[in-house]
């Protein structure tokens, strides 16, 4: 079992500085394919790099299978790495730079050529063995680095961004190649590191999102861990429903009026809102946000839910749907963003009805903390 | 040529090809003079550059060869200046092994790791390195003098004593080389470490080999530095057998006998091996051996 353990784990870099990861205190089960997501500067990567063992933990314990890791350097702690920037031996061809390690571990050279060989045919590189790395392409380098962790049959793959320095077409397609290769090894669990929100919810099993900044003090560094299902339809707190979700999810500031085990009803700039949430805890006439997903607020002027009428002032074609910018009349705070199916160029300046349906809500706190949802949703 | 360029610009090239052509001329100038003094027959330091008559005779003098004096008399050398080259070769080889050796570890240790006081080591070895050593020239010879009393081998006339003496400047060569290290992305070595290599392996496989080009640069340098030093070796050996090319030519301007000729065939002589370790040494100062490590 490759469990990883992270226990109440906290990290500063020297003394004097703000933690840069608190009270971490999260379970990566056996085979399981964890994100770990954030804005810059959340301590992502420094999270990834405890489990290598390339940074030394403050306090906390870290444990894989079971075991403290925390005083392991990182040869004994049967991980491998892929890092953002390869970091590959420019001296050593790709057959040499994946067989370093078992070089390393004194494998005899017949088994260690074989597992080479296995690892180059998975990642397609058989053909490219004898050469530099000098000579491959960016998207080749990484597949390198990749099958140089795959001949360590570590118990713990570790990414560090490793599709940032890819462009467009090709991160998509390592994208699939990573996902093929955690069902393909499967007894491996994966920890990945990445900014962007769309690698996380496809390749994630569970998702952990750190906060950044003051939060981190405030609310210790990880704001929300779970399935990206958890994280798109279930966030915790505001600042999950704001990093979720492209375009951000739209907030509109109200006041609760009434609140019910199945639903509530709150004020947004004067209109009646009823939100499938249970706002129980909150007394009523306090200050909440309710949230709407861009992809959830249909425009038409009759149907469920109440009609928050907007004005458009921009608008985006995507070809496939059109991104609508629009500022509620009467609301003070910037500008709403609506998907709208298809091509539709509605001018600046029409007045449309948005339709706030009751279970496509999310209402916040005045804190940030999210009210309970009570319709049922994907998992 | 693809861009276009001025008028003027052509003048200005023509000017800075001048003056860059005057430059390589008085550079060159001494050279040529020592190397017409070496076959010009007698000890004449002055003449025509181009000498009228050749004469091998202190070439033969300096490959240990008899040759013909002026009164014809068949005279023997009386200095053994190939031996002289033999122990220049020797101590500049090991003298810059131990250089590379030292500088190259405690290079890293300055480049990679934290510890107390790093700064303060770094800034302590440029200060150092900043008095010359004719300076403690006094304290180096008492010191290898009491050391060869209580231990023969790093005595005066030991050339492992010179190795000691010389071992200890290598404050620039950590500098040069730490500067290098820095330039190498320390993400190489955290791989090597996740691949399960020790601090050492680390440095010893991964590192040193992207570092070649500087550490054949280093191994020049210390190699050119101890075939043309003088006052530290000419404190600390003696005998005529011991003494290294640089050391052994004084002797040849002595007071009442300059033999100019000697002279100026052993200096040649003093340049081969630096040609020869400079000409085997460019093979490996290559550019662009850390490309495709990392990305940008």
């Amino acid at each position: 079992m490759s469990r990883i353990d992270f226990q109440l784990v906290n990290k500063r870099y020297a003394p004097g500085l703000p933690l840069t990861i608190k009270q971490a205190d999260l379970t990566i089960d056996h085979g399981e394919f964890c994100v770990f997501v954030g804005p810059s500067g959340c301590g992502k990567s420094t999270l990834l790099r405890m489990v290598a063992g390339l940074e030394d933990i403050t306090d906390g314990d870290l444990k894989i299978e079971g075991r403290r890791m925390n005083d392991l350097p990182p040869s004994q702690r049967g991980v491998a790495m892929v890092f953002q920037s390869y970091a590959l031996y420019p001296h050593m061809t790709v057959g040499q730079n994946m067989a370093f390690g078992l070089k390393i571990a004194k494998v005899d050279k017949a088994s260690a050529d074989k597992k080479v060989r296995e690892a180059a045919e998975i990642l397609q590189l058989s053909h490219l063995l004898d050469r530099l790395p000098k000579a491959l392409s960016g998207g080749q380098r990484q597949r390198v680095a990749i099958g140089r962790a795959i001949v360590q049959q570590p118990k713990v793959f570790l990414f560090d961004e490793p599709l940032s320095n890819l462009d467009a077409a090709l991160r998509v397609q390592t994208r699939l190649e990573i996902a093929k290769l955690h069902h393909d090894i499967g007894s491996a669990s994966m920890i990945y590191v990445t900014h962007d929100q769309v690698e996380a919810m496809t390749l994630a099993d569970k998702i952990v999102l750190l906060h950044a900044g003051k939060l981190i003090d405030e609310r210790g560094s990880v704001a929300q861990y779970g399935t990206p299902m958890d994280l798109y339809h279930r966030p915790a707190s505001l600042f999950v429903a704001e990093f979720i979700g492209s375009p951000k999810m739209n907030l509109l500031s109200g006041s609760l009026v009434h609140a019910e085990a199945q639903h509530a009803d709150i004020d947004v700039i004067g209109i009646r809102v009823r939100a499938a949430v249970d706002a129980r805890r909150l007394p009523p006439g306090s200050p909440v946000r309710v949230g709407v997903r861009p992809e959830h607020a249909p425009v038409a002027d009759t149907g469920e839910g109440a009609g928050l009428p907007v004005i458009v002032t921009h608008v985006e074609r995507l070809g496939d749907v059109s991104l609508l910018y629009v500022t509620a009349e009467g609301a003070a705070k910037g500008p709403l963003t609506v998907r709208m199916e298809g091509s539709a160029r509605p001018d600046p300046g029409t007045r449309l009805t948005v339709r706030l349906r009751p279970h496509d809500l999310h209402v916040f706190s005045s804190e940030g903390v999210a009210c309970p949802r009570t319709v049922d949703l994907p998992v | 040529m693809p861009m276009v360029i001025d008028k003027s610009q052509r003048w200005r090239l023509l000017a800075a090809h001048a003056f860059l052509i005057v430059l390589c001329i008085v550079v060159m100038f001494p050279f040529l003079v020592v190397l017409s003094v070496s076959f010009r027959p007698g000890n004449f330091a002055s003449g025509s550059l181009i000498p009228e008559t050749i004469s091998f005779e202190h070439w033969r003098y300096a490959f240990g060869l008899p040759y013909q004096a002026a009164n014809g008399q068949l005279v023997e050398p009386d200095l053994p200046v190939l031996r002289w080259l033999w122990n220049s070769v020797k101590v500049a080889t090991m003298s810059a092994m131990i250089t590379l050796l030292l500088s190259t570890t405690g290079a890293y240790a300055l480049a990679r790791m934290k510890f107390k006081g790093r700064n303060h080591v770094l800034t302590g070895l440029m200060l150092m390195q900043m008095f010359p050593a004719v300076l403690a020239l006094v304290a180096i010879y008492a010191i290898f003098d009491r050391l060869g009393s209580v231990f023969p081998p790093l005595g005066i006339d030991s050339h492992w004593a010179l190795l000691l003496a010389y071992s200890g400047g290598i404050a620039m060569h950590v500098w040069t080389i730490k500067g290098y290290y820095e330039t190498i992305p320390y993400e190489v070595e955290e791989a090597a470490k996740v691949d399960g290599a020790s601090p050492w392996q680390a440095f010893r496989l991964v590192l040193l080999p992207m570092a070649l080009p500087i550490l054949v640069v280093v191994f020049m340098l210390s190699f050119i530095g101890v075939v043309i030093e003088y006052p530290v070796a000419s404190i600390l050996l003696n005998q005529q057998e011991n003494l290294t090319l640089a050391v052994g030519t004084k002797l040849f301007v002595a007071e009442h006998n300059f033999k100019w000729g000697d002279f100026a065939a052993t200096a040649i002589l003093s340049g081969l091996p630096i040609t020869v370790v400079f000409v085997l040494a460019q093979k490996w100062m290559i550019a662009g051996l850390t490309a495709g490590g990392t990305k940008g």
